[in-house]
């Protein structure tokens, strides 16, 4: 028997090194790695996080690869018991993370495509990571559009930076809300709204959507009736994902386990499962 | 094939070594009908009829409650925490044995699980032909009346007073010489074991599946619609008992404790159950299995279906202790499957 004590439930300590409030709820976390490393996770990639003493949740990576730095970002909505403890801490504190864990976007499958980035509620901040990776290889894709959808204006997150993307002409940005109050000169409407008033060209068009559980086969069937074929869509799907191995059984759809087959599927490979979408 | 015969007056002496070395859990009678393995003690009857144990082997490879790291807040620091008590686990029975080598495959594939390995390889497995077959079983008609590998050795009774024991492992041989040199097996002690094992398929096959239970994955693919789900499942009282006594269900959560400083602590394992309402439940309390018959449908699906396609088994093993667990009387895969398969007969 080997006698290097290794267990993969083991975490390893990381330090918050700032915080971002994004809006009532969602604060941004910047994370150091103390090893040293980067991260070196993917796009649609998550990792485990615990605060000791509250315990363990999973939460999407939300910057982008990084080469050198070894920080990490993660955005996290305030709504249970470590995500509470996690928005208490300050710059300093020492947390733990496993991972990072699951599929990712297939960014080389991108390559040359035009890119549509479907981000519904919180769906933008796993989406950032996909979106910023492409943005500084920003010649190797071909048009980038943005659609972002929020239930009203308060919620609306990173607005500043979107603002920024809009005005960089790097990628096409499109914005609605579901309620908007007196402030809002925007769009109205849930995001699959947004989509008729998009051209694009279907056989050359990835889709990459993350949203609430009940976006996907709205905006689903939107771009199947655009034209672009199944195996085009990827979604990254939210379960209650415990032990990030495929073992716990918390996050399966269907036979699949969302921790180590997902978070990001193909739509081809998912349609068929009743319980996916 | 290497096989001893060893004769009943033997046993006391081997059981009094091996417990010197081991935690050794042999089968007992509880009371009447109701059977567990228990810690052997010197003159405890072994119940060598005994037809199920309520509790499954799986508690003895991955406990209800298991420490899996301690930690320490104030440095952030944690650390493995690893247990596996050297233990012999006498006379399961080969389903369960089954069951155990399907735990086994799901446990170190993937990502290996260093804790359930660890308590594995600490775990000796002596299998026992059964006697007697409970009346809620059916394991000879889902394909786990024996076992090709997962035990160190292999008894079975082939006279009042005789077994003849199949070598499985070399651990194994070396425990059943630790008293000194057995006969090999006759030809006529194996005809023994043969005809006992004969015996005892007879028995089991009285409760069958209708069909080959290779068809199972198929025959539920076609049954995600069926009303079946809906007519067992609005009994469910979602209490889960289904899960805790059966022997493949390895579902858990993880959860931790700090001590009372709130400094250090440690994080654990405990058993969960696809059928208790919040096990698919996400922060903002999304339920993504909200209903009882999701729940109950999914159960099936993972004995029948899910885990058949990953490894090629059916996912149970037909001991029958979920039959006879479950107040509701809804927990009964013999009937579902034989009833899912009455109902889509006509398209065979």
């Amino acid at each position: 028997m080997s006698t290097k004590l290794f267990s993969p439930y083991v975490p390893r300590p990381v330090t918050l090194v700032e915080k971002t409030q994004l809006s009532d709820f969602v604060t941004r976390f910047t994370f150091e790695q103390d090893n040293g490393k980067p991260l070196a996770h993917k796009p649609g990639q998550f990792v485990n996080l615990s605060i000791y003493g509250i315990g363990e949740a999973p939460f999407s990576i939300s910057s982008p690869p990084r080469r050198t730095k070894i920080t990490f970002e993660i955005a996290v909505r305030r709504i249970g018991a470590v995500t509470s403890a996690l928005h208490a801490l300050e710059p300093g504190t020492k947390v733990g993370i496993r991972g990072p864990y699951g599929s990712s976007f297939p960014v080389m499958k991108f390559v040359g495509k035009d890119v549509l980035i479907v981000a519904g509620g919180l769906g933008y901040i796993p989406l950032r990571s996909l979106l910023f990776y492409q943005l500084r290889h920003r010649d190797e894709f071909g048009r980038i559009v943005l659609m972002v959808g929020t239930r009203d204006p308060k919620e609306r997150i990173f607005v500043d930076e979107i603002a920024e993307l809009a005005k960089s002409g790097e990628v096409e940005v499109m914005e609605t809300v579901d309620m908007p109050d007196s402030t809002w000169k925007g769009n109205v409407g849930v995001i699959t709204t947004l989509l008729p008033k998009v051209e694009l060209d279907p056989a050359n068009t990835f889709v990459a959507m993350v949203g609430p559980p009940i976006m996907y086969r709205f905006v689903i069937a939107e771009c199947r009736k655009k034209g672009i074929a199944s195996e085009q869509i990827f979604v990254s799907l939210e379960r209650k994902m415990k032990c990030g191995l495929g073992k716990c059984g918390h996050c399966q759809i269907n036979e699949l386990n969302t921790c180590i087959d997902g978070p990001v599927f193909c739509y081809t490979d998912i349609e068929a499962y009743q319980e996916a979408i | 094939m290497t096989t001893y015969t060893v004769y009943k007056e033997q046993l006391p002496g081997l059981f009094e070594k091996w417990s010197k070395l081991y935690a050794l859990h042999v089968p007992a009678k509880l009371r009447e009908g109701f059977y567990d393995l228990v810690p052997w003690k010197r003159d405890l009857e072994i119940a060598w009829d005994y037809d199920v144990a309520y509790n499954s082997a799986k508690r003895f490879v991955m406990p209800p409650h298991e420490a899996l790291i301690s930690y320490d807040r104030r440095t952030c620091e944690a650390a493995p925490v690893f247990e596996a008590p050297k233990q012999i686990l006498f006379g399961m029975h080969p389903y369960d044995v089954k069951a155990l080598n399907q735990l086994d495959q799901l446990m170190e594939g993937g990502s290996p699980d260093q804790n359930y390995i660890r308590r594995r390889e600490a775990t000796v497995v002596m299998a026992f032909e059964p006697l007697t077959v409970s009346s809620a079983a059916f394991w000879a008609s889902v394909g786990a009346a024996s076992v090709a590998h997962g035990y160190d050795l292999y008894w079975t009774k082939i006279s009042p007073a005789s077994f003849m024991v199949e070598v499985g492992s070399v651990r194994g041989e070396e425990l059943l010489l630790m008293n000194g040199a057995l006969l090999s097996s006759t030809a006529g002690d194996k005809e023994g074991a043969r005809r006992a094992k004969a015996r005892i398929l007879a028995k089991a096959r009285k409760n069958s599946l209708r069909y080959n239970w290779e068809e199972t994955p198929r025959l539920l693919a076609k049954c995600w619609d069926s009303p079946l789900w809906r007519r067992y499942s609005q009994m469910c009282l979602a209490c889960g008992s289904c899960n805790t006594v059966c022997p493949t269900c390895y579902c858990f959560d993880i959860r931790e404790e700090s001590d009372d400083q709130l400094d250090t602590g440690v994080r654990y394992r405990e058993w969960d159950g696809c059928m208790l309402e919040s096990f698919a439940k996400v922060a903002g309390n999304h339920n993504f299995r909200p209903k009882a018959q999701d729940r109950y449908r999914h159960r099936y699906f993972r004995k029948g279906k899910y885990i058949y396609d990953k490894i090629g088994e059916l996912g149970c093993v037909g001991c029958g202790r979920c039959v006879r667990a479950c107040t509701a009387a809804i927990a009964n895969p013999l009937k579902v499957f034989n009833e899912l398969w009455e109902e889509t007969a006509h398209e065979y």
